[in-house]
């Protein structure tokens, strides 16, 4: 086993060459430290597998709600059984190698320094990846723990948080032993992330199992729903949001070759978040069962929200102030900015759907999950694109193998992500109306199923706006594929020239 | 590498550096960020002393919050009793009278006809058009994917003029009121297969007394000598080619063998549910119901009557106990 | 490597940005308060229907229209002083009960199909969710939900008040093809519930493990010895379909609500 560890490296240089083919190169810098990317690249790579397969699944649950015949009457392919996928494959598989692969990425470098252990971080890559196929496995097989966002059963919740803690606390190791007097913005988002998360998960998936598959929560109803949103909203809030804040730190500024925008800003920003986040969990529980007080309390300071997010989101654009002529002709920073775009459009959403009057309409609807498309899409997703591109140039210490494709995945992402919030927004309005419709003589004026029909052509629309964004990420693999075999040609060529 | 003074426009950087290239400029944040951010926590802090927000017991209870200054303090109980407030009374003109009235009553009067045509629509789409189809048209199990116990209405079809348990509103509205379960024990014991075969075809044939097993099997118990079914069991009419069930000869046969809600595990199973019970409908409700499906125009025609006979109808109906389903 | 002495936020901000266990310390600190302060509250406030071991569940304070409290008993179901004593002679209206042995093993069913990924079972106080679905929920209708079933999505109706509406031969039907009773639906048919047997001991487990909850637990008396040994003869040939079908149908009668009484709060 210590032979096995000792070698893991060994052995994933190996499968990698064996996969891509040529041989892996590693990174030049401009200042002569040897980091430990072997990982990073194989995190990079399994992002953008993760890329294709989760959306894909998503199209397919959209597809489902569209034309339920989908269901091919199997239960492994239902959609209750299959939604779960989807959330955890985009959620965990694909957001969780972009976070950990950036996460590496970034604090070796701003940081000046290898890894504070590189087996450590292998085992997170192995485990990592282990959970993913497990979840792969148990998920259409039913097993699930019922809670949003944390489906996963007991067994493998432990293995969660034993490489979750080896991950942070890798990477927290790496920022001890860093070699610059302060700690970089982008590490600070990501500590606030590991911090947070691991509490999270450790307290909402407390429960006691039935069989090896099986585990009933130990908190019931009302305190089981709080913990339970606690857990969801932070989720979103430090993991797709701060996580993805800490890429945003990162490669913004590198990208466009410019300082971040403000320092106080980024400080403001960061306290403000990681202190007022915690408090929204309870947006999701108004007007259920709940004490009055519960869902206030989330809901103003979700309002209150805007502001520093906002602060976030111009702190990336206005990093661009002078630049902005860069867009033109770089396709990278297309997806960076656009992502601030759209992060900037779901934390207004967000707030707004947090006010009172408009959660009792949008509670229970496609509008949540537009937003949710609009943060997913539009910010988590772009913004991961824009930094794939830009490590795997890095990594490979190559071009592009093609830049066009990388504007026309840009491009594809854009209309296939517009096409799918524009769809579920008029959807999810428009069902929230129906539902609450009165006419004249007091009576309601649709029956359910009427709703259920109405949203049809939106399903539609969604699954093509889904397909089309499905197609971007195939656009990637290709590009990234080529890009890393084009890599290793050039250098086996170099290689037998420096022999000669 | 440079001084690292990636400056920008002139401002400077605080003068850290990152891999490389990575600095921060020393811009102020705008100042309408600064404003909105001290809005924002004025705000959070006004909200909850507004709203009920602050988790402290005060006598048994949470603080409830000082209130709005037009509307007091709010509770989401509060909101729904206003809400309620607006929708009552659109209503109410019409409730009160309803309240009163037989359903008879209500076929009678045109305004009151109409209003409750409107409010029946989703009660009966959310309610019984699962089992009644939209409208009443009937919703039918057919094919491999049912077994033969299963084929056929699921609810009997409410928008024509057959009838199982009679077809004046106020049947109907006994119906809902009470829910119904016909009972056909199984005879899969008393016929042989060819009295089966031929009991079997007489029915098919809408013509079930062509044969005298019909008499002596106990057929005309439940569905009169003449095989028109007796409302108050609401045995079918088996000579209007109207299937309830599977009206194929293997069909019939099998509603012969094994009965309807007869216990009898292959028996066919028809349970309309008891609304009072159910606690789902009120009582309003229930008569708006059986207003609205008479109106499907299958109902009929003599529970239009003349306003004293339908009281006495009515009375009647009352006074009759409503038949027990489970 | 020069290191810049002049500080451009706050000393205290520059020595976290320094110092990996402070910023570690500090931002553990930070996330911590909003959590602690709306979760734990609810674990002691009235009306959390957080009743412990206490039958009386003396927390839970309900007032009728009079302002009188309404006894608890009348909320939540309790054999000591209910007419009926056990959970077979349970009717609706007595309170919030546990569910009954092929219940539980049918919400087990319902969870592992993720129905709640289009289902909630949480009915707001609003007019129009009052004229399709009935009374608003309240928090002791779920107290015995262990893993809350509430959900976040609506592709179907509520099934807070499911129970009773409609009956098991046509919830049957339903479940094994939506679209041949209502073709509208977009649900998927789950009729290869109707062929698998209930676990039996998986389901009893789960019960034992519903008496050892640390909170709400299924009281003893309740889920007695005599109750749990004859668990295991009700369940035995029973199919999955027949357990959510019984899980159905036990959703939303237990409480007896009275018309213009606050419930909340
Ligand atoms: C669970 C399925 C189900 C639901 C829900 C249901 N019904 Fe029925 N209904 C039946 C069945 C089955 C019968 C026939 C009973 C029998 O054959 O014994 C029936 C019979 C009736 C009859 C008598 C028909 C006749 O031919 O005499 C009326 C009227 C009726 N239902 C109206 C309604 C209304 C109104 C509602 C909604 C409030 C409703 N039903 C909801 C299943 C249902
Ligand atoms: C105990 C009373 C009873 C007896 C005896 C009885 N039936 Fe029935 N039968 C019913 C009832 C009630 C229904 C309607 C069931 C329903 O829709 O709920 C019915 C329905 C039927 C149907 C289905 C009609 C349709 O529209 O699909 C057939 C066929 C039938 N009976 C034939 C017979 C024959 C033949 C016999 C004698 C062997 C018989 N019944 C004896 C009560 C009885
Ligand atoms: C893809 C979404 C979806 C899933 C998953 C789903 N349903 Fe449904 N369900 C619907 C829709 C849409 C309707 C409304 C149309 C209809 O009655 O079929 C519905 C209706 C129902 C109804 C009737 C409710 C009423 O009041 O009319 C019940 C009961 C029900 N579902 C139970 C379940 C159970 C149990 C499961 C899991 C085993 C489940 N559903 C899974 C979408 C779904
Ligand atoms: C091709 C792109 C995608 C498609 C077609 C798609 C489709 C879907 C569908 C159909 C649902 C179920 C909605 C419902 O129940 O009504 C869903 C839910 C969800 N998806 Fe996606 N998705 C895509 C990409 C993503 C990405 C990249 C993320 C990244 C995080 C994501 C995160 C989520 C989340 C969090 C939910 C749950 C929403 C909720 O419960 O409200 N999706 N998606
Ligand atoms: C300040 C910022 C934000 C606020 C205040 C906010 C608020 C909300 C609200 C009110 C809901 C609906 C809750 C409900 O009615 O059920 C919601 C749902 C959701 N949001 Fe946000 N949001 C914000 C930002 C984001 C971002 C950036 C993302 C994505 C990356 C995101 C992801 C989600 C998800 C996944 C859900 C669905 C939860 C569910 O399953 O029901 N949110 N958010
Ligand atoms: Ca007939
Ligand atoms: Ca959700
Ligand atoms: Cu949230």
């Amino acid at each position: 086993m210590g032979y096995l560890l000792g070698n893991i490296e060994q052995l994933s240089r190996y499968f990698l060459t064996l996969l891509l083919g040529g041989d892996t190169v590693e990174a030049t810098q401009a200042t002569p430290v040897k980091y430990d990317m072997d990982v990073v690249r194989w995190f990079t790579i399994m992002a953008v597998v993760y890329a294709v397969v989760g959306t894909l699944v998503g199209v397919y649950v959209a597809a489902e709600l569209a034309w339920p015949f989908l269901n091919f009457d199997l239960a492994e392919l239902s959609f209750g059984r299959l939604r779960p996928l989807h959330t955890n494959a985009v959620i965990f598989a694909f957001g969780g190698c972009v976070l950990m692969a950036t996460g590496f990425y970034i604090v070796q470098r701003t940081g000046q320094t290898k890894l504070w252990s590189n087996t450590l971080a292998w085992f997170t890559f192995w485990g990592w990846n282990l959970i993913i196929v497990l979840a792969v496995i148990t998920l259409p097989l039913g097993l699930t723990s019922g809670k949003e966002y944390a489906e996963l059963v007991w067994p493998i919740d432990i293995l969660i948080a034993v490489v979750w803690l080896a991950f942070g606390l890798n990477h927290i190791m790496t920022t001890v032993i860093r070699k610059t007097s302060h700690i970089y913005v982008s590490n600070w988002f990501t500590m606030g992330m590991i911090v947070m998360i691991t509490y999270l998960h450790v307290v909402n998936s407390m429960a006691i199992p039935v069989s090896m598959t099986e585990a009933f929560s130990i908190y019931s109803g009302v305190q089981d729903a709080m913990i339970q949103w606690w857990w969801g909203h932070n989720a979103v809030g430090f993991y797709l949001t701060g996580g993805f804040l800490g890429i945003m730190y990162y490669f913004i500024p590198k990208q466009s070759g410019r300082p971040v925008f403000s320092y106080r800003l980024s400080v403001l920003h960061f306290w403000t978040l990681t202190f007022g986040y915690v408090w929204l969990g309870a947006h999701h529980l108004q007007y259920t069962a709940l004490p009055d007080w519960t869902g206030s309390l989330g809901a103003a300071i979700s309002l209150a929200m805007i502001i520093p997010s906002w602060g976030g989101a111009m702190n990336g654009m206005m990093t661009l102030s002078g630049a902005w002529d860069k867009l033109r002709t770089d396709y990278i920073l297309r997806f960076l900015v656009t992502a601030m775009a759209f992060y900037a459009m779901s934390t207004f959403d967000g707030p707004v759907m947090s006010i009172k009057s408009v959660n009792a309409l949008s509670h229970y609807t496609d509008w949540t999950v537009g937003h949710v498309h609009a943060g997913a899409l539009g910010w988590m997703a772009m913004i991961s694109f824009g930094a794939i591109y830009h490590m795997v140039k890095k990594l490979w210490n190559t071009e592009m193998y093609s830049e066009r494709l990388v504007n026309v995945h840009f491009w594809v992402s854009l209309i296939g992500a517009v096409t799918y919030i524009v769809a579920m927004w008029v959807s999810g309005i428009m069902q929230g109306l129906m539902w609450r419709d009165y006419d004249e003589f007091g009576s309601l004026t649709y029956t359910f199923i009427e709703s259920v029909s109405a949203m049809h052509p939106y399903y539609v629309m969604r699954t093509v706006g889904g397909a089309i964004f499905n197609l971007g990420t195939w656009i990637m693999l290709f590009n990234v594929v080529m890009t890393v075999r084009q890599a290793g040609a050039v250098r086996s060529v170099n290689a037998v020239a420096a022999k000669a | 590498m440079s001084d690292n003074q990636n400056s920008a426009g002139g401002v400077p950087t605080t003068g850290h550096v990152w891999d490389d290239d990575l600095g921060d400029l020393v811009n102020q944040p705008p100042r309408w960020w600064m404003l909105g951010l001290t809005a924002s926590a004025v705000w959070v802090v006004v909200y909850w002393l507004m709203y009920p927000s602050i988790p402290f017991a005060t006598s048994g209870d949470f603080f409830k919050g000082i209130g709005l200054p037009a509307t007091g303090q709010w509770t989401a109980i509060k909101e729904l009793a206003e809400d309620q407030a607006v929708l009552d009374a659109v209503r109410k003109p019409y409730e009160d009278k309803l309240k009163d009235m037989t359903p008879a009553a209500i076929l009678a009067d045109s305004e009151l006809s109409e209003y409750v045509t409107r409010s029946g629509k989703v009660l009966f789409s959310d309610n019984c058009a699962g089992c009644h189809g939209q409208n009443g048209v009937g919703s039918e199990q057919k094919g491999e994917k049912f077994a033969v116990r299963e084929q056929g209405l699921m609810a009997p079809v409410l928008l024509d003029d057959d009838w199982l348990f009679g077809g004046k509103v106020d049947d109907i509205h006994t119906s809902i009121v009470g829910g119904r379960q016909g009972m056909m024990m199984a005879h899969k014991d008393m016929v042989s297969d060819a009295e089966l075969d031929t009991l079997a075809n007489a029915v098919a044939a809408g013509n079930p007394a062509s044969t005298p097993l019909f008499a002596e099997k106990g057929c005309t118990a439940c569905h009169g000598a003449d095989g028109k079914g007796v409302a108050a069991m609401g045995s079918a009419n088996l000579t209007d080619k109207i299937w309830r069930f599977d009206g194929s000869l293997e069909g019939i046969k099998h509603t012969i063998r094994f009965g309807v809600n007869s216990g009898d595990p292959m028996a066919r199973v028809a349970v309309m549910p008891n609304f009072t019970t159910a606690g789902k409908l009120s009582e309003v409700d229930m008569k708006k119901l059986a207003v609205y499906v008479y109106k499907f125009g299958g109902g009929q025609a003599e529970a239009v009557a003349p306003v004293a006979e339908v009281a006495a109808v009515s009375a009647v109906a009352e006074a009759a106990p409503a038949p027990e389903a489970k | 490597m020069s290191d810049h002495d002049k500080l451009y936020s706050t000393k205290l901000q520059d020595k976290i940005e320094r110092n990996t266990l402070l910023m570690f310390v500090l931002t553990a600190i930070a996330v911590s308060v909003g959590g602690i302060v709306e979760i734990v509250p609810l674990f002691y406030l009235p009306n959390t229907a957080m009743c412990q071991n206490d039958p009386t569940c003396n927390n839970t304070q309900h007032k009728d229209l009079q302002g009188n409290a309404i006894p608890m008993d009348k909320i939540i179901w309790n054999p000591a002083t209910s007419a009926h004593k056990t959970l077979d002679e349970w009717q609706p209206g007595d309170g919030v009960r546990p569910y009954k042995a092929l219940e539980l093993a049918g919400r087990s069913v319902y969870i592992r199909e993720g129905c709640f990924l289009c289902h909630s079972q949480m009915i707001r106080p609003f007019r129009d969710e009052k004229d399709r679905y009935g009374h608003y929920s309240i928090a002791e209708e779920s107290m015995y939900d262990h893993t809350y079933q509430w959900g976040s999505k609506r592709t179907g109706p509520d099934l807070a008040r499911v129970g009773g509406k409609y009956s098991d031969e046509w919830h049957r039907k339903h479940l094994k093809y939506p679209r041949d009773v209502v073709p509208e639906s977009v649900m998927p048919n789950y009729f290869f519930l109707d062929k698998a047997a209930v676990n039996v001991d998986s389901a009893i487990h789960t019960m034992n493990v519903m008496t050892k909850m640390p909170f709400n637990p299924v009281p003893r008396t309740i889920y007695t010895d005599k109750y749990l040994d004859g668990a295991k003869a009700e369940l035995e040939n029973k199919t999955e379909m027949d357990a959510v079908i019984a899980f159905l149908q036990s959703l939303g009668n237990h409480v007896k609500f009275e018309e213009g009484v606050n419930y909340r709060d």
